[in-house]
């Protein structure tokens, strides 16, 4: 058996733990050197992040990629409390792809607060420092004598004011100070209040650009025929019907990649407008070879999964103590078996990426979750030199992961090689669910048992699932388990005895990273067993859960700088928090069920409890009357924002745990829009409430917290109606709701 | 090819396209209107959704030809600066998230109340449960939509 430590989440790896993160005073190119007049100077730049004009209006660069959770704000926010800039003067921007360090348009894992948050302060301070110093020097008095006051630098003596705007052209001559204190936290302003979205109005009146409504001179479209099963290949393609059809230009073939993207071979129509690509696509008459991948097919593949559920786990994750295996289920032990989909990230935006080719450079236009990446790899497998190739981000219609993959952006080259002019490729709905790294199927084994005397002794998980490292690093790859662990190291709740181990089941489909990834496919099988193991033994689910929790000490997670902090307490205190908002200990109307679930998302800082109430309206036929969330995320930067995505995370979990689904036969993926691969629907949100714990502990994540919990809560509610569903999602497994 | 006169927003605009092409991709590609997105193609999402004649239709399933010379309205002609009581009651509640839907989901609601200003819970369920939000704004569409009934039957 091969032993691996904790993993952690592989975009947390590209970016911060490689040296990456934004640098301040990170001087832009063209600027002048410190010390001199500048004449007619228009704006002060200190640094990559801010630009103070003569008007007094505050551009704020925004590294991480806006897709609806809210770093447009959030991420100003934080700059703009130590500026001490009048909020309703700043402006944000995306900052121009090279204008920052490596990593610093990496936007995943629900990382840009928690990793940017001191040195956005940090370039905030810097900037208010430096215009403090400039009206001190105006002023001819001691910087000690000035305040920095909402956009504007005070004189503390005298109250005499000075706005930003015309301290520019002197604070652009001052030095960049070294070092700068930072606010303490009881003097934020902006910090903590509720913002409304930077881009509110644009989005309102329609203005604002997504990378699909951009346009590049010249432009022509395209529309792809991929190939319908993984590692096939492209036999023929007779275009001649094609041809016929108004605005079509050319057709264009290409071959696919390998890992990381797994590209498909494709054939692209090129035309004059994305409509008539895609009426000629209609008339192409294409032979694949689709080689031995269209023996893939989802029922076999957790068939495979069950079996293989019983039988040591390949690689051990964790190991605390003696487990031992349960075969047969007795008064003192229990064993489920849960199981979970394959799921698409179906993001409103279809997918969509422009690119040029010219010559020896490529520039490209589009939203990407992961650039640095994509450049990389764009530049191996379309044979550019990385310096060449030109990179304009745009703002994402969605994005749970899904432009963290970025095989859209090398096929797009692909085709940008074989014209010219600028190309861009639209996925139609179908391409989007048929053909994405999908969060990986998961089948889970869990064995617990306990004393006579009610202790719980022994906890075992077994994780089998789809890797998506072997998809991305290739079947060498060092941790086929990672992000796909179980309880690990993390492992919350005080049991003596603990043993994990994953084992991957191959599969010819790609996977890839879906909002929450791993602690979504981990919450619902341990959240559900522990409520399980409570009704086994005749304990309350709650109180027992807490009597695991409650006053255990917080515990290193992993060695070294890269360990991780878990606070049992922290789980306990949301739960209570969910529990006592929803009235768990108040009777209940007849056929009125409550459940809860828990959890840490440890690698963004985060802790978040769902407890759900439903009406039981006939058998298997329930109503979810009222949802509630609590979460403890340390700071909270803007409450509006964290309340969207905890909004947000309860509609599409309750996709996942009520509908969500792709299913694969003979290679190809059957699900092909919205018809059947059902979103969650406006009559179907049910009324939510969220509520925060107070805190003063460095901001965490909030993008993926508001999933994981989702699920169990719902299942252990219709558990304690008399159900216990251990397979999403609930439609396959004859419920229906209302 | 055929030539189509088409009003969007109080404007005319003649165009130069297949008849079929769907108004969706005429307002988008050919007049550089945006703000109507695309999101299914096939009526499956209300990502599209336009005012024909002050009634909501999904654009990517009205052809040039059939628009041509009715009355549409965009996202862009809905007010000057945002100020439309629907976009003001969106702005209110804070209703977007990536903001993707967030047109079509306006869209929908004026078209809704332009045929009735006081529909009952039932008949918003079933005219909104059409346009498809992934971020799940679900819960803030519902209460910026009471508002504004609220606010056009004072
Ligand atoms: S694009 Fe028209 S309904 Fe989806
Ligand atoms: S706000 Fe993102 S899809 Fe609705």
């Amino acid at each position: 058996m091969k032993k691996v430590s904790i993993d952690r989440r592989r975009f947390i790896k590209l970016s911060t733990l490689s040296g990456g993160g934004l640098m301040i005073g990170f001087m832009l190119p063209g600027l002048p050197s410190f010390g001199q007049t500048i004449p007619d100077c228009e704006f002060f730049q200190p640094n990559a992040l801010i630009r103070i004009s003569k008007n007094g209006e505050v551009t704020i660069f925004v590294a991480r990629q806006e897709m609806g959770q809210g770093v447009n704000t959030s991420l100003p926010m934080i700059v703009a409390d130590e500026l001490e800039a009048d909020w309703k003067k700043v402006k944000t921007e995306i900052a121009p792809y090279g204008s920052m360090a490596n990593g610093a348009h990496d936007t995943g894992g629900s990382q840009s607060v928690l990793t940017d948050y001191t040195t956005l302060r940090k370039a905030g301070a810097v900037a208010k420092a430096m215009l403090v110093a400039a009206a001190a020097k105006q002023w001819n008095i001691s910087p000690d004598k000035c305040a920095a006051d909402n956009g504007t630098v005070v004189n503390t003596t005298n109250m005499k004011t000075i706005s930003y705007g015309e301290l520019v052209c002197v604070a652009a001559t001052l030095p960049v100070p070294a070092e700068v204190t930072l606010k303490s936290p009881k003097d934020f302003k902006l910090i903590g209040k509720e913002q409304k979205k930077s881009n509110l109005k644009d989005i309102l009146t329609g203005k604002a650009k997504f990378g699909i409504d951009l346009k590049v001179p010249g432009m022509v479209y395209a529309s792809i025929e991929r190939c319908p099963v993984l590692g096939g290949k492209l036999v023929s393609v007779n275009d001649s019907e094609a041809k016929e059809v108004a605005g079509f230009i050319k057709v264009v073939t290409y071959e696919g990649t390998g890992k990381p993207m797994h590209v498909r071979p494709g054939v692209a129509v090129i035309a004059t407008s994305f409509w008539a690509a895609e009426q000629a696509r209609d008339l192409l008459k294409i032979k694949w070879d689709v080689g031995q991948g269209y023996k893939a097919n989802t029922v076999e593949l957790f068939n495979t999964m069950a079996v293989r559920s019983k039988q040591p786990a390949a690689i051990e994750k964790f190991k605390k103590g003696t487990v031992n295996p349960i075969k047969i289920a007795s008064q003192n032990s229990h064993i489920a078996e849960y199981k979970e989909p394959f799921l698409a990230h179906a993001t409103m935006e279809p997918v969509n990426f422009i690119a040029q080719v010219k010559g020896d450079n490529c520039e490209m236009w589009g939203g990407l979750q992961l650039p640095d990446w994509t450049v990389n790899q764009v530049a191996a497998d379309c044979g550019f030199k990385k310096e060449n190739i030109k990179v304009n981000l745009a703002m994402i219609g969605g994005g749970f992961g899904r432009r963290l993959h970025f095989e859209f952006a090398i096929e797009a080259v692909k085709i940008a090689k074989q014209l010219d002019t600028a190309v861009k490729v639209i996925w139609n709905r179908k391409d989007d669910i048929r053909f994405q790294g999908y969060r990986p199927a998961n089948y889970h084994r869990l064995e617990a048992s306990w004393s006579k005397s009610g202790e719980l002794q022994t906890w075992y998980h077994h994780v089998l699932s789809t890797s998506i490292a072997v998809m991305t690093d290739g079947p060498q790859t060092p941790d086929p388990s990672e992000n796909q662990g179980g309880a690990m190291a993390d492992f919350y709740y005080k049991v003596p005895n603990v043993k994990t181990g994953y084992t991957n089941v191959d599969f010819n489909i790609n996977r890839g990273w879906l909002r929450s990834v791993e602690i979504c496919m981990n919450s619902f099988p341990v959240e559900s067993f522990i409520d399980e193991v409570a009704r086994k033994m005749k304990k309350d689910p709650l109180a027992f859960r807490l009597s695991l929790l409650d006053g255990r000490e917080m515990f290193l997670v992993g060695e070294g700088p890269g360990a991780m902090k878990q606070y049992p307490q922290r789980i306990a205190n949301v739960l209570k928090l969910a529990a006592e908002k929803i009235g768990y200990d108040r009777p209940r109307k007849k056929n009125h069920f409550i459940g809860v679930a828990t959890h840490s998302f440890i690698f963004a800082k985060s802790y978040a409890a769902h407890a759900i109430e439903i009406e039981l309206l006939g058998p298997k036929n329930f109503r979810i009357k009222r949802v509630v969330a609590a979460i403890d995320c340390g700071i909270v930067i803007n409450p509006d924002g964290l309340k969207n995505q905890m909004e947000g995370g309860l509609a599409f979990a309750l996709q996942q745990a009520l509908k969500g689904e792709i299913t694969i036969q003979n290679g190809k993926v059957d699900q092909s829009g919205f018809h059947n691969y059902q979103l969650l629907r406006y009559n179907e949100m049910p009324p939510v409430e969220i509520y925060t714990i107070a805190s003063e502990e460095e901001p965490g994540g909030v993008g993926e917290v508001g999933l994981p919990t989702v699920a169990p809560a719902l299942c252990n509610a219709l558990a304690a109606a008399g159900y216990r569903p251990r397979s999403l999602p609930l439609k396959n497994e004859g419920f229906s709701w209302g | 090819m055929a030539s189509f006169q088409l009003s969007v927003n109080n404007k005319s605009f003649s165009v130069e396209a297949e008849p079929d092409m769907p108004l969706l991709w005429v307002l988008r590609d050919m007049l550089d209107l945006t703000g109507t997105k695309f999101g299914c193609g096939v009526s499956a999402c209300g990502a599209c959704t336009v005012l024909i004649n002050d009634h909501a239709m999904r654009s990517c399933q009205v052809s040039v030809k059939a628009a041509a010379g009715q009355t549409i309205t965009t996202i862009e002609g809905l007010s000057e600066d945002g100020t439309h009581p629907v976009q003001k009651a969106w702005e209110k509640v804070a209703v977007p998230q990536c903001g993707y839907c967030q047109t079509g989901q306006m869209m929908t609601v004026v078209g809704l109340l332009k045929q009735n200003k006081r529909p009952t819970e039932e008949e918003i369920d079933a005219v909104m449960s059409q346009n498809l939000c992934r971020c799940g704004t679900y819960h803030r569409i519902k209460e910026a939509v009471h508002q504004v009934i609220e606010e056009i039957n004072k």
